[in-house]
């Protein structure tokens, strides 16, 4: 019995009374919250943007005595194969990446949001005429894709890459928004607002958008994530943004020089620091989800 | 009786019908790119050459390859000849370009295959234990293991294996099929095989796993269970008798629908350890607009992917061709 129960508990199975109620209520309110990556996730983000301060040396700067240096004290993670700073680089080309991630999706978002609740509200006829044109995009393999949009658009840079991504990533999103706004478009809020003179735009986002937010949260923040490695794929391929482009993927593209030479910080450094934004934005996401399973098990 | 094939047919026909109208948009929207696309096909055929040409060879080397008419006109024309079986010659290699295609197809089809029936063996695996032991150490350490290697994107897990296995442990090769100087015996060959195989393997599986998890969970929580159990079936035949029959049917969707997702995966492993597949390929007719290889191979992809998502839909679906039992 602890102390601060005010009466004993008997009985056949009496269960010792371990924690206190403060102690759980705290436990309740950070379970399933994904702090720690929210946290390092903040972290990240804010690194990146005040790179200026973050910087010990000048990331486009092509120090030739001294390349591929292991991480030391002049260099902390070490220089790649053009004799750039990694450490100063990890920041500046971070918040390119992270740019192109967040800028594609605002792009497919605004996208599918927009075609997928005109498709819903549509008559019946145009909505499977657009759902069909949707399932046919979606039917393009997207690699190929991104490969001859980025071709067509020429040499890439920031905006480009952006555009492109953002243009091939909006159909599962507009799916669900399609499925969302049908679902509610004979409501009577709804009607009451067409009578009223509701344009489209007043009508989606008074009416619309506040429905199915919470089911294309998760997606979208999925997006951000599929951008930044779709992006960090293409630059390391050497179709996407060129080497003096600096971000994450575009890091990554000199590799296979590093291979040769076995300097690993050149390929880990980057690559973990990819890897673990792309981590704290899948448990970001993945809590927007909610919880899938709730109830007891039957089995 | 009549009635219920007849909308069978009807089914079937929709359905062709899609798959037909969604090849030929896809292959207008390619051919209409490519082509857009800057950058100059006789630099691929005719390599430095092309640079230095005059505009009157110029001319005529275009015309030799039929890319001075109008692009509609060339679209007739290449759709015309595909009809009657012939793709064009690769620019690059000079062949006509399903013998360019045949001969590296196989080796795609067994990477993404080998790597397929390893993905979908292992996800089932997987998804049963965690389900299993749902909320305990076991589940709770695949999940995390699981959720981390998800996230890591393929091309620089690839690195990582061949910094691990082929730069530092020397363990297996880091690029190619077979040991250069001719092709060489299975054992070599698998050998090539095993880094890019983990590769595929380990990017896709837990994005599976999960699905199947998530899915026999849901399943387990169905009110039939706790009929099976009043009746007093064990906890193993309720789960592997009743559960997985009913999980099965998603089972096989999510094969359909990984199918465009491990092939794009494929692609790129194969790019990073320079392996002579489809995807290897596909980079090289990209960056040199070698126009009727690509051509052919993003309609090869497209039309698997187009027939996977068919396949869903025919899953998801089934049954529901005949109206009266709806």
């Amino acid at each position: 019995m602890t102390k601060d129960s005010k009466f004993e508990i008997v009985g056949i199975r009496r269960l010792p009374c371990t924690e206190s109620v403060k102690q759980k209520k705290r436990k309740r309110r950070y379970r399933d919250k994904p702090i720690a990556a929210a946290a390092i996730l903040v972290l990240i983000v804010l690194a990146c943007l005040l790179c200026e301060l973050v910087m010990t040396g000048d990331p486009a700067s092509l120090d030739l005595r001294s390349c591929s240096v292991p991480p030391g004290r002049e260099f902390l993670f070490g220089t790649d194969t053009m004799g750039r700073d990694i450490f100063s680089m990890i920041w500046y080309g971070g918040r390119i990446s992270l740019f192109i991630g967040i800028a594609s999706t605002l792009l497919s978002t605004v996208l599918a949001v927009i075609l997928g609740a005109a498709s819903g509200i549509a008559p019946a006829r145009i909505d499977a005429l657009m759902m069909r044109l949707t399932d046919i995009f979606l039917s393009i393999p997207s690699l190929p894709l991104v490969i001859l949009m980025q071709a067509v658009l020429g040499q890439a840079n920031l905006f480009s890459i952006s555009f492109v991504l953002g243009i091939t990533g909006w159909m599962s999103i507009a799916r669900v928004v399609r499925s969302e706004v049908r679902r509610i478009r004979n409501s009577e809020y709804l009607i009451a607002a067409k009578c009223m003179g509701g344009g489209f735009f007043h009508i989606l986002w008074k009416h619309l958008t506040p429905n199915f937010i919470p089911s294309i949260m998760f997606m979208v923040v999925m997006n951000v994530r599929n951008a930044i490695v779709a992006e960090s794929t293409l630059s390391f391929m050497g179709i996407g943004l060129p080497v003096e482009e600096v971000t994450w993927g575009s890091m990554l593209s000199l590799s296979e020089n590093a291979l040769l030479t076995n300097a690993w910080w050149i390929i880990l450094i980057p690559g973990s620091f990819l890897t673990v934004t792309l981590l704290c934005i899948t448990s970001l996401g993945n809590y927007l989800r909610g919880k899938g399973n709730t109830g007891q098990s039957n089995l | 009786m009549t009635g219920i094939r007849m909308n069978k047919f009807i089914y079937f026909g929709k359905k062709l019908l899609l798959f037909l109208m969604s090849i030929v948009v896809l292959s207008v929207a390619v051919f209409f790119i490519t082509r857009l696309a800057p950058g100059d096909p006789l630099v691929s055929y005719y390599g430095e050459r092309a640079e230095k040409m005059g505009p009157e060879e110029r001319a005529w080397a275009e015309e030799k390859l039929g890319l001075h008419e109008s692009m509609p006109v060339q679209y007739v024309r290449w759709l015309t000849n595909v009809m009657r079986g012939d793709f064009g010659i690769s620019y690059k290699y000079k062949r006509d370009v399903v013998g360019v295609i045949g001969e590296r197809i196989g080796n795609t089809l067994l990477l993404g295959g080998i790597g397929f029936v390893l993905i979908f063996c292992l996800a089932l695996l997987l998804g049963i234990l965690c389900a299993r032991h749902e909320g305990k150490l076991p589940d709770r350490v695949i999940c995390g293991i699981g959720t981390v290697s998800s996230c890591i994107p393929e091309f620089w897990l690839s690195l990582l294996l061949v910094l691990i296995f082929a730069v530092n442990l020397k363990w297996l090769p880091s690029s190619g099929s077979y040991t250069a100087g001719g092709p060489g015996q299975w054992p070599d060959r698998a050998r090539h095989l095993i880094l890019p195989t983990a590769a595929v393997v380990l990017g896709h599986l837990w994005y599976y796993a999960y699905l199947i998890r998530n899915r026999i969970l849901e399943e387990v929580r169905a009110d039939y269970v706790l009929l099976a159990k009043a009746k007093g079936l064990g906890r193993h035949s309720i789960l592997y008798r009743h559960c997985l029959r009913n999980v099965m049917p998603a089972y096989l969707s999510i094969m359909a629908i990984s199918v465009p997702h491990i092939l794009g995966g494929t692609y790129i492993i194969e790019v990073v350890f320079s392996y002579p597949g489809l995807g290897t390929l596909l980079y090289e007719s990209a960056r040199y607009k070698d126009y009727n290889l690509l051509m052919l191979l993003c309609m090869l992809s497209g039309i698997a992917v187009i027939l996977s998502n068919l396949a869903v839909q025919m899953i998801n679906e089934r049954g529901y061709g005949n109206d009266e039992r709806q």
